[in-house]
């Protein structure tokens, strides 16, 4: 009997353990892979964000810029090379893992040769006239939307799982988006961006993405907004993680000197 | 001379190509109109602004020479800046002429008193040409967010007034036409008489906030009035003003934080040993010792895309003697509204002072257009209402002006 019983267990337990194994992740498990995807400890690169218009008009914004984990705080600084009449200008974030902490900002405007406090509570201006918004930008924390697993497909030969993603906060810039991620490697494809009316505002997609010292790196993207027929592109070059980059780097100091 | 002066822009030019200096600056022209009168023209100026930079791994050095050159043929060439710098591991030091601005105002001068101001055409130059470069040496100490910054000043450099002659000349109201003296104006060039400023800093995640303490030369001269009268008649036949500069020792402080999605900002000193005019007749030299304090309290704020800011700014007289002729507080008051369209290619400004002592102000509108990246068009009107005080007196100046600027 006893025997039987446990044979019984057993049995249950390995359906079990194997209907667990072909259980889909839930909308919010492959948003939280994405946002916990490794990213190493610190990064810096050289963005270059290529604005072009419905007529084809180019125009180009080049950054230097370096980001830092320090725990609990995500710091980045950018330096601003083009266009030249926004050259030796800088911005510094300072980003917390705190839920609903917002970040700090300085601006270094070298005409008033002084370092600026500004306020974070523009997250849906539009960074440097591009089709990103500040938040575009950032990490969003999951727990700001409602996710939900819609569908799985290939798209550009990569397995994916397409994910809606409705936020909590009514009076939020997007009334949803909707996201294509690569299985297994957690990183987002392609992305729309719905507007508070519900149309098709924009559409990101990753054009080129590599493995850097073992992370996954996105380095060529384009955002296209399908309402203005304006797209931004934005590739990353000279990408080096983990090279150990300085605490003192995200400072009034270096904001002031910029990249020298 | 000027052609001098050009040659040897050129082949610096040319050399820079081989030393691999890094080149930078702006062409501009800036053509202004009176809106009175004649419409005669306020200003016509076309500006060569230089940067030439060069660093190597613990040293730097930059040279910012401009020329101005105006509607007559005349040239103004000087160098904004031309200093170098030594990086250590916590501590820079720069040399040589710099622009050094300290505090958290906008537009307005507390604690950040360092470089003087070029008034030549009062406050309406873009900051970076309101500010003169002084010759210093400044050394800065940092541990992590905190800095620790000296500087010292060999030679002092006063406030630079505009000529008798131009449309900026402040109003001075005197009963007779006075005679200048300007035989004490100079202080000259000694250790002695050399300036110190001291400062203490920190960017925090809570507060920005400075500490400053500064043994100073008052930018601006006090007007020592000496009467002339009659020994018969008793009348006032005379009156001759001398220009003449104190020592000014000053501490303050300024702060900066958010509260939400608001920006707040403050900035104050205490000013000890300044001379202003009186009216008393016990006085030799019509002038009277007094200290002062000035602050300011100010806000930033973002509203329907629109950047707002606003400050008030109050400067009051200690001990005030019912004969000085400066009110015991003069209040004024700042706003700034800016909203960029089109993708920050064209922004519209709106900024003005205010004083609220004499009800005049200085209103500022201003449209730029980014033709292309680093080309701008600006078209702006500065617009003086009252007939007194620091704004009034120019009443008559109201000017529509255009300034036209290639970066590269």
């Amino acid at each position: 009997m006893t025997y039987k019983t446990s044979f019984i267990t057993a049995l249950v337990l390995a359906i079990s353990i194997n209907a667990l194994a072909q259980e889909k992740p839930s909308g919010l498990q492959i948003v939280q892979n994405v946002y916990d995807r490794p990213e190493g400890n610190d990064m810096q690169s050289e963005l270059t964000m290529t604005l072009i218009n419905s007529r084809g008009d180019e125009r180009v914004r080049i950054i230097k810029q370096f980001i830092k984990d320090f725990g609990k705080v995500e710091k980045k600084i950018m330096f601003f090379l083009k266009p030249a009449d926004v050259r030796n200008t800088s911005f510094m974030n300072w980003s917390y893992d705190e839920e609903g902490r917002d970040d700090d900002q300085w601006i270094y405007l070298p005409a008033l040769r002084k370092v600026k406090r500004i306020s974070s509570d523009s997250k849906s201006d539009y960074f440097m006239g591009s089709d990103f918004t500040y938040d575009d930008l950032g990490d969003r924390h999951p727990s700001d939307d409602v996710h939900k697993l819609l569908r799985e497909e290939k798209l550009n030969g990569e397995d994916c799982y397409v994910v809606e993603s409705i936020p909590k906060d009514e009076e939020y810039m997007y009334s949803k988006t909707v996201s294509w991620i690569i299985k297994d490697k957690w990183i987002g494809l392609k992305k729309e961006f719905y507007d508070e009316d519900g149309e098709h505002l924009k559409t990101l997609t990753v054009k080129k993405y590599g493995k850097i010292k073992d992370y996954w790196v996105i380095q060529h993207s384009e955002m296209h907004n399908v309402q203005k027929d304006h797209t931004t592109r934005m590739e990353l070059k000279n990408i080096k993680i983990d090279t150990g980059i300085a605490d003192s780097k995200f400072t009034e100091r270096m904001m002031k000197r910029g990249v020298k | 001379m000027r052609r001098t002066v050009l040659l040897f822009l050129l082949v610096l030019s040319g050399g820079i190509i081989a030393q691999e200096i890094g080149l930078s600056g702006y062409v501009r022209n800036y053509t202004g109109a009176l809106l009175h009168g004649d419409y005669e023209y306020a200003i016509l100026q076309n500006t060569f602004n230089f940067n030439f930079e060069h660093s190597r791994d613990r040293v730097s050095f930059k040279v910012n020479p401009y020329i101005y050159h105006y509607s007559d043929d005349e040239f103004q060439i000087d160098l904004r800046e031309a200093y170098m710098d030594i990086f250590f591991e916590s501590m820079d030091v720069r040399i040589g002429k710099q622009q050094i601005i300290w505090g958290k105002a906008d537009g307005v001068f507390i604690t950040d008193i360092i470089s003087p101001k070029d008034l030549d055409e009062f406050l309406l130059r873009d900051f970076d040409e309101i500010r003169m470069g002084v010759t210093a040496v400044k050394l800065d100490y940092y541990i992590a967010d905190n800095t620790f910054e000296l500087v010292w000043l060999p030679v002092f450099t006063p406030t630079l007034m505009p000529d008798a002659n131009s449309i900026w000349f402040p109003q001075l109201d005197f009963p007779v036409q006075p005679q200048f003296d300007y035989s004490q104006k100079e202080i000259k060039g000694s250790l002695k008489n050399s300036e110190v400023f001291a400062k203490y800093s920190a960017l925090t995640s809570l507060i920005d906030f400075e500490i400053m303490a500064g043994y100073a030369w008052d930018d601006d001269p006090t007007l020592h009035i000496s009467k002339i009268i009659d020994p018969v008649t008793h009348q006032l036949t005379g009156l001759t003003v001398t220009p003449r500069h104190h020592r000014l020792t000053l501490g303050g402080g300024s702060f900066s934080t958010t509260l939400g999605g608001w920006v707040v900002r403050g900035e104050g000193a205490y000013y000890s040993g300044k001379y202003f005019n009186s009216a008393d007749p016990k006085l030799v030299d019509a002038v009277v010792k007094q200290n002062y304090i000035h602050y300011l309290l100010g806000v930033d704020y973002s509203l329907w895309d629109i950047n707002l800011s606003a400050q008030f700014i109050q400067q009051a007289i200690l001990d005030y003697d019912e004969a000085i002729e400066q009110d015991e507080f003069e209040n004024t008051m700042t706003f700034l509204a800016r909203r960029d369209f089109f993708r920050e290619t064209l922004t519209l400004e709106l900024f003005s002072y205010i004083g609220l002592n004499n009800s005049d102000a200085l209103i500022r509108p201003r449209v730029i257009y980014d033709l292309a990246d680093g080309f701008e068009i600006l078209i702006g009107a500065n617009i003086f209402t009252g007939d007194k005080g620091s704004f009034g007196q120019y009443d008559n100046n109201d000017m529509l002006y255009t300034k036209v600027k290639y970066s590269f």
